[in-house]
């Protein structure tokens, strides 16, 4: 970046006095959170953030937060978001080659192309009635807080490459991924937590892998990267404190190495000396912030009975959609979960069930508790996968498909209870507003007040931006 | 205290002064005028300006995109980057700004007339319309841009100053710039630092406290000079060095798409650090990678060399389309060949010409032409829907071919110690009356079977419709036919069954097939009892078997070692005895009576022999016992190590040395006698290349090219023979050329970063037009000169710069200048730098005293927080952390598994290495505290230096330096004593409370914990050595 963080500045702005105070007369006890306001400013800072950075925003922003409910694996329209009643009566026909021809294929490549009707039956839900596969009573029972989009395109056909796709407009590897443009362009909420997080549970069937690079900060600085929790061990790698240092061992040993640090700033000049400071103050308080966030037994029963999680800890989707309201409660500007479940080749018919069983009670219990609670009206969710799947059928399910897909939308500043874009009457493509991945991106831009054209950072000497170099649009007629 | 007093050399080695003038120094940190060395500059004419330097960087930020190279975006036909395209449009008047159409169109105050648009979001500063209009004033004269004409050595400024040592062409031109500035450099930085300094700048490691005292102490002229040759002949050179090269490269040891499966790479990364070390000259260096298979003869260091070529990003996913991952593959290859050796940015020519740059979209599709030879697969599987039958039968645990076997030292290295380390066991362990014992059953058995083997004539059974028929060889013939299970019985008299061998024999005598019909190339499976003479019957488990042919079976890319889990029967060698070696993992004692059963259940060979021998043989690949070893057990003569060895391996348990033997055995047999696969590039008929439109790799209307350089840049390309298609050698050859402007100020100005923090034109990965004018653009061009008429000689380079005094300056960061020099980038001290990922581990290893030292060799697995590859599929990945001194390999060695690298290296900034990265980003966050104070490796170094300098004599005072000194390389100073004592006695008051606590945190790691001493005294060092290994002084190179 051409215009790095200006460290000096930092050091500036961070205190020294206790530590010279303290030093001294080498006597214990430095004052945890004396320096916390300026420390935890300092992510965040506008002079911490460099070029770029819309300071003040472009638009008044509708949404504080993201959640992007990743339902990894490509979930198919037609069992979930998708009604295609035609595509049921073309079931086992031949699939038009006017559709398909010149189009890419994943594992049907060569093979005869045949439609495959929906599996399940479609319901209207709400006052909106908005038509939600059968399978997904929750997700129906908020259809009128939801927007749902029918018309998504992607540019990738394969898992990987689709994700990345997906997180950071590119399948460059060098690019950051979406929650790290946005903790970069809002700065943190929390001083004592990442800004931005990712947790991953594995469903029944269907999972694929996915790759720490989906969480990547890119060429942004590495402290906007995702930092992933894990359900087992640690929540955040080493946030334990090693076996047989108790709490005031660690804290003697933290404030020790804070005293000797603020002596080596008093010997030699080096900007760097009060960030390393900053940074324990912060790592401590991790240390204690992130096992409260994570301990689920303090939530009452009947909020683990709305979003079904069984026992603390367990990994499960719904866990994490709890975790995901407790973080965004404290201020985690952007959260993401990656259900692995959804990759269904085949036997859809049974693996569909499954995966609804995993993820439709927690999907709405997460809306239904941010809206409880307030938050919903600045809370933007995103719920959908990296790709959807053909309407022709790949042995008893369904491959890979790129040409449509559908995803839903909802709170800060979404309408809800409408349904935008359409596909084909078989469902092979998305005709009506079509909506790309990168309009995707802007119009998640504009909800946190930002112009994507203008959102951009220096990199290898171009402008790089969220939404890459070809126009993109935000999709003003799902705003509410 | 340095950062007040003007630098002058009499405050050189001093020690500052701590305490109250610290406060004064902070206090009076932005007062410019107690710190400027040197007067004011006086206000003088305004030196011209220049296109490059001032010019160039406004109008390609501004106005390229749109009136630049890149024609398909070009607006109004007007291009600004070419001088004569400017003035036949008539925007420019040179001598005229009031006249020139540019200056009035930057400047008007019609917003909808005014350049740039406001939809392009940019806007000219004041100053840039000054400078914009006295360019014009002056003429308006452009200059190539200066990276792409060959450099030209410049001659060094003569500087006197008496008081600062100019050691050569790199302080002359420093001195010169600073000297225009009115700026004197710093004083030298103090002995310890510059030791450590240069230390862990040119090894990753920090010096050990011997070395900054024999430092410290010698006052020779030359002292220094000789510290840096012991560096740069120091075999962990060539480590330090190959790190960043690993980045450009991305180097990793994963295949980084989708499955993220293991790839055999980790030779080319050995012949890296040793091309380093042996001071390959950087364009054979570059030869070697790029067409090393098309060199006369290769050897098979520069075959593996090539495997540069294979480290792109590939897949092995299921319906993923090979056109497009060829495509990615190629653009790949152009991105790191750009960035690399042409220090541009490539990647955007992939879909449109270049904005800023005159790179088009052909040069990029030409460059992947290059290697359009190499042979690869989009998808490396044989699925249905995409066959590839060279592939055929490859599944999630194969490798990547095409692979070559090399020979690694470090692979010979580990052979050789593993066998003195049996040979040590065998000195140590074997009683001399109970070998003896052994020694008379087994000559007695020689006496009989003088090869060591007893053929048996066994009993067979076989099921099914085939037949059986009993030789006279002792060998059983089959018949051919339906599944068959055959069951061999037979009552050997060896003593002991040491080994079971099993020869497969061709059926009709020499030159006849070993198989049973249907059955080549199928795998052999042998299961084993002993049914005691008293009826009771004993299963006999197997530790390892050889044999003399097979195919490899492959779990997560690596070849199984040993053929007991299933022996894979060579179909290419059917015509060849087939034999293999059985070792029992408790060689059972045999009686009279006793029987062994032999099952081989669907039995793919036409004629079976089996033998047993009370021995086993050190290599169970052959069975042949070597005759020096039958002799002298034959003859009784004394014990030496050979055969005190020979007793451990046959002899079995209860002796703990015979399982201390089979474990370095199975490490032995891991180490596959030193050879290792790698990939490596190997030359096909060449795939046609495509311009592809808008790099949609489904577009087939673009162009066809043929490899050739970037078409601006031709002038500096040979000329090649007609007709001849150019060849990866010929890039190569290109990029080494000393016509070529790029390749040698490139790699300086990453060389340059390396050592002083910054580069010298700013951005590595960018000499192009968007890339930063030089700071001290002679001197980068005579460093580039330097470099390639030393002979491309990266030792002379990194010589150059770190004997320099600009090198050799305080890092004491000058606030003073802070305001005209924010990013120090006139060097008028060093710059501080956080040790790299890799070194922050390896730096804590070596002032623990655990680091292994061993040069090369397989990845290793540190530990790692547990399910951290959970999300790793198509194979599952377990991980298993080292149990042995491999543990505490150095960082380059750690196992790069690109889609979940290492948290650790994550943290400290390392790259996945999926794409070419020249820069690391620093980043300084919480992540890296909760590492150093938490990561098992940090808290077992801590424990491990505890127990290092705990029962060194003399009071905790004399401890605290000794540690100190190993870490930082200097004593604790008065403060720092008083703070840690204090420390220590709180925790030790702590401990005191709860031993429990002490002796539970002494539990970490794999290293042993001391066996005596007071566990609360040793916890309590190893919170102390915590907050050491913590500190920024122990993680920065000052």
């Amino acid at each position: 970046m051409q215009h790095p963080f200006d460290s000096y500045e930092f050091a500036r702005r961070v205190s020294r006095r206790s530590f010279l105070q303290q030093s001294a007369c080498g006597l214990g006890g430095i004052a945890f959170g004396a320096l916390a306001a300026d420390a935890n400013a300092a992510p965040a800072g506008a002079a911490d953030r460099g070029a770029g950075t819309p300071a003040p925003m472009h638009f008044p922003a509708r949404a504080r937060r993201i959640i992007h409910l990743c339902m990894a694996g490509g979930p198919s329209a037609f069992e979930t978001l998708d009604h295609k009643p035609l595509l049921r009566e073309h079931h086992g026909k031949p699939f038009p080659a006017s559709l398909t021809q010149g189009q890419q294929l994943a594992q049907l490549q060569g093979a005869t192309l045949i439609a495959r009707g929906p599996a399940f039956p479609f319901r209207r839900f709400g006052r909106s009635g908005q038509e939600i596969c059968d399978q997904f009573p929750h997700i129906g029972g908020v259809a009128d807080q939801i927007c749902i989009i029918r018309s998504m395109v992607t540019e990738q056909i394969n898992h990987d490459t689709a994700h990345a796709f997906m997180n950071s407009g590119s399948i460059l590897k060098s690019r950051p991924s979406m929650g790290s443009w946005l903790l970069y362009g809002l700065g943190a909420e929390t001083a004592n937590l990442p800004g931005f997080v990712v947790l991953v549970s594995q469903g029944k069937g269907g999972a694929q892998p996915v790759s720490a690079r989906q969480w990547s900060s890119g060429f942004l600085p590495g402290r906007f990267q995702g930092v992933q929790f894990q359900a087992k061990g640690d929540a955040v790698h080493y946030v334990g404190s090693p076996e047989g240092v108790c709490q005031s061992v660690q804290r003697l040993v933290v404030e020790e190495v804070q005293r000797l640090n603020g002596l080596l700033a008093a010997e030699r000049v080096d900007p760097e000396i009060q960030t390393r400071i900053a940074q324990y103050e912060l790592a401590f308080r991790m240390q204690s912030s992130v096992p409260e966030l994570t301990d689920l037994a303090q939530e009452p029963q009947r909020v683990l009975d709305l979003y079904g999680v069984k026992e603390a800890g367990e990994g499960t989707f719904a866990a994490n959609c709890l975790l995901a309201r407790r973080m965004a409660e404290r201020g985690v500007r952007f959260i993401q979960l990656y259900h692995r479940g959804w990759d269904h080749h085949g036997e859809i018919d049974k693996a569909i069930p499954i995966a609804a069983q995993e993820t439709d009670r927690a999907s709405a219990a997460l809306l239904l508790d941010l809206q409880q609670r307030g938050m919903l009206d600045d809370t933007l969710i995103l719920w959908g996968g990296e790709f959807g799947r053909t309407p022709m059928g790949q042995g008893s399910g369904r491959d890979h498909h790129i040409n449509s897909f559908s995803m839903w939308l909802a709170g800060g500043g979404i309408r809800g209870g409408v349904t935008y874009g359409a596909t084909d009457d078989l469902g092979y493509r998305s005709v009506e507003n079509v909506v790309t991945v990168h309009d995707l991106h802007a119009t998640m831009l504009r909800l946190c007040g930002m112009d994507h054209e203008r959102f951009s950072v220096k990199f290898q000497g171009l402008d790089a931006r969220l939404t890459g170099v070809e126009p993109a649009r935000v999709v003003s007629a799902v705003l509410a | 205290m340095m950062l007040i007093r003007l630098p002058s050399p009499r405050s050189n080695a001093k020690r500052p002064v701590p305490g109250v003038a610290a406060l004064v120094a902070w206090g009076g940190l932005l007062v410019p005028a107690l710190v400027v060395a040197a007067p004011p500059v006086p206000s003088r004419r305004p030196a011209p300006v220049q296109y490059n330097r001032d010019v160039r960087p406004i109008l390609s930020e501004n106005c390229f995109p749109c009136h630049g190279p890149d024609p398909n975006k070009r607006q109004a036909g007007l291009r600004l980057d070419v001088c004569e395209e400017a003035l036949r449009r008539g925007v420019l008047s040179p001598g005229h700004p009031e006249r020139s159409r540019l200056i009035e169109r930057v400047t008007t105050p019609t917003a909808a007339r005014r350049m740039p648009p406001a939809a392009f979001h940019k806007s000219l500063t004041g100053e840039h319309l000054m400078l914009l209009r006295r360019w014009v004033a002056e003429g308006a004269p452009y200059q190539a841009h200066w990276a792409y004409v060959p450099p030209q050595r410049p001659a060094a400024p003569k500087l006197t100053d008496p008081r600062y040592p100019t050691r050569g062409a790199v302080d002359a031109f420093v001195r010169a710039k600073l000297a225009e500035q009115r700026i004197l450099p710093s004083p030298e930085a103090d002995r310890r630092t510059l030791l450590r300094r240069v230390t862990l700048d040119l090894t990753g490691l920090p010096p050990t406290p011997e070395e900054v005292e024999a430092f410290a102490a010698d006052r020779s002229a030359a002292a220094y000079e000789k510290v840096v040759a012991r560096l740069l002949a120091s075999p962990h050179y060539g480590e330090r060095m190959a790190t960043p090269w690993l980045d450009v490269v991305r180097y990793a040891d994963t295949v980084g798409f989708h499955g993220d499966q293991n790839q055999n790479a980790w030779a080319y990364r050995d012949y890296v650090v040793q091309s380093f070390n042996r001071n390959k000259r950087f364009d054979d260096f570059t030869r070697e990678q790029l067409a090393g298979d098309l060199l006369p003869h290769p050897t098979s260091e520069q075959r593996a060399a090539t495997c540069f070529n294979r480290l792109n990003m590939v897949t092995r996913e299921g319906g993923a389309q090979a056109k497009e991952y060829l495509a990615k593959y190629a653009a790949d290859r152009v991105r790191t060949v750009g960035m690399t050796w042409f220090g541009s940015t490539l990647g955007c020519a992939e879909c449109h010409d270049h904005k800023y740059d005159p790179f088009t979209t052909r040069d990029f599709y030409s460059i992947a032409a290059f290697f359009a030879d190499v042979k690869q697969w989009g998808v490396y599987a044989d699925y249905g829907y995409t066959p590839n039958p060279e592939l055929r039968g490859y599944n999630n645990d194969s490798p990547f071919p095409p692979e070559i076997q090399v020979e690694s030292p470090s692979l010979k290295q580990r052979v050789a110690h593993l066998q003195g380390k049996l040979r040590a066991v065998a000195r140590t362990s074997a009683p001399v009356a109970e070998v003896q014992r052994w020694r008379e059953g087994v000559a007695s058995f020689l006496g009989r079977h003088a090869e060591g083997w007893e053929a048996l004539e066994p009993e067979a059974a076989i099921s099914g419709d085939a037949t059986q028929a009993r030789l006279g060889d002792g060998s059983v013939r089959l018949s051919d036919g339906a599944t068959a299970v055959l069951t061999l019985t037979a009552r050997p008299t060896a003593p002991r069954l040491a080994a079971l061998r099993l020869e497969l024999l061709p059926r009709d005598g020499d030159g006849t097939t070993v198989f049973r019909k249907g059955m080549e190339g199928t795998t052999l499976a042998l299961s084993a009892t002993l049914q005691r003479a008293g009826g009771r019957s004993e299963a006999i488990a197997f530790r390892h078997a050889g044999a003399n042919y097979s195919e490899p079976r492959y779990r997560s890319g690596q070849a199984l070692v040993g053929v007991q889990a299933g022996w894979k029967l060579s179909a290419a060698k059917g015509r060849e005895l087939h034999d293999s070696v059985w070792l029992p993992v408790s060689p059972p004692q045999l009686g009279p009576g006793d029987a062994l059963v032999v099952t081989l259940p669907n039995v793919p060979a036409a004629r079976v022999r089996l033998s047993v021998s009370p021995l086993a043989p050190e290599d169970p690949d052959t069975g042949v016992f070597p005759a020096a070893v039958l002799t002298a057990l034959g003859r009784n003569g004394p014990l030496d190590d050979e055969i005190a060895l020979t007793w451990l391996r046959s002899a079995g348990p209860p002796s703990p040395a015979f399982a201390q033997v089979k474990s370095v055995e199975a490490e032995l047999w891991g180490c596959r006698k030193g050879w290792t696969p790698v990939m490596v590039t190997e030359a096909w008929a060449p795939t046609p290349v495509r311009v592809l439109p808008r790099g949609n790799w489904q577009d087939e209307k673009g162009a066809l090219v043929e490899p050739t350089p970037p078409g601006f840049l031709l002038a500096s390309a040979p000329a090649p023979a007609a007709g001849r298609r150019l060849t990866r050698l010929d890039l190569a050859d290109w990029l080494v050329s000393p016509t070529n402007p790029l390749t040698a100020r490139v790699f300086v100005n990453r060389l340059w970063k390396q050592f002083f923090g910054n580069a010298l034109s700013g951005l590595v990965e960018d000499l192009g037009a968007q890339g930063e004018w030089p700071s001290h653009p002679e001197l980068l061009d005579w460093l580039a000169v330097e470099f390639q008429e030393s002979g491309w000689d990266v030792k002379h380079m990194v010589r150059l710069l770190v004997t320099s005094h600009t090198y050799r300056q305080s890092s004491s960061l000058r606030p003073e200048l802070h305001a005209r020099d924010p990013q120090n980038r006139w060097l008028a001290s060093q710059n501080p730098r956080r040790l790299e990922a890799e070194f922050v581990r390896d730096n804590a290893l070596a002032i623990a005293g655990l680091l292994q030292r061993d040069v090369g060799g397989p990845p290793s697995k540190p530990y790692q927080p547990e399910g951290y590859y959970s999300n790793l599929q198509f194979p599952d990945r377990p991980y298993e952390a080292e149990r042995d001194e491999r543990q505490w390999r150095r960082g380059l060695y750690v196992h790069w598994q690109r889609t979940f690298l290492h948290p650790m290296l994550v943290n400290f900034d390392a790259p996945s290495r999926e794409d070419c990265a020249a820069a690391r980003t620093v980043a300084n966050t919480p992540q890296q505290a909760l590492t150093l104070l938490n990561d098992p490796t940090f808290v077992e170094a801590a424990r491990s230096l505890a127990a290092l300098v705990l029962p060194e004599p003399g009071a905790d005072e004399q401890r605290l330096d000794r540690l100190l000194l190993r870490a930082v390389s200097r004593p604790a100073r008065p403060a720092e004593r008083r703070s840690l004592l204090a420390f220590l006695q709180q925790v030790r008051s702590e401990y005191r409370a709860r031993p429990d606590d002490a002796r539970k945190s002494l539990r970490v790691g794999v290293a042993a914990a001391p066996a005596n001493g007071d566990p609360v005294e040793l916890a309590s060092w190893t919170a102390l050595c915590r907050v050491v290994l913590n500190l920024q002084e122990t993680i920065t190179r000052y």
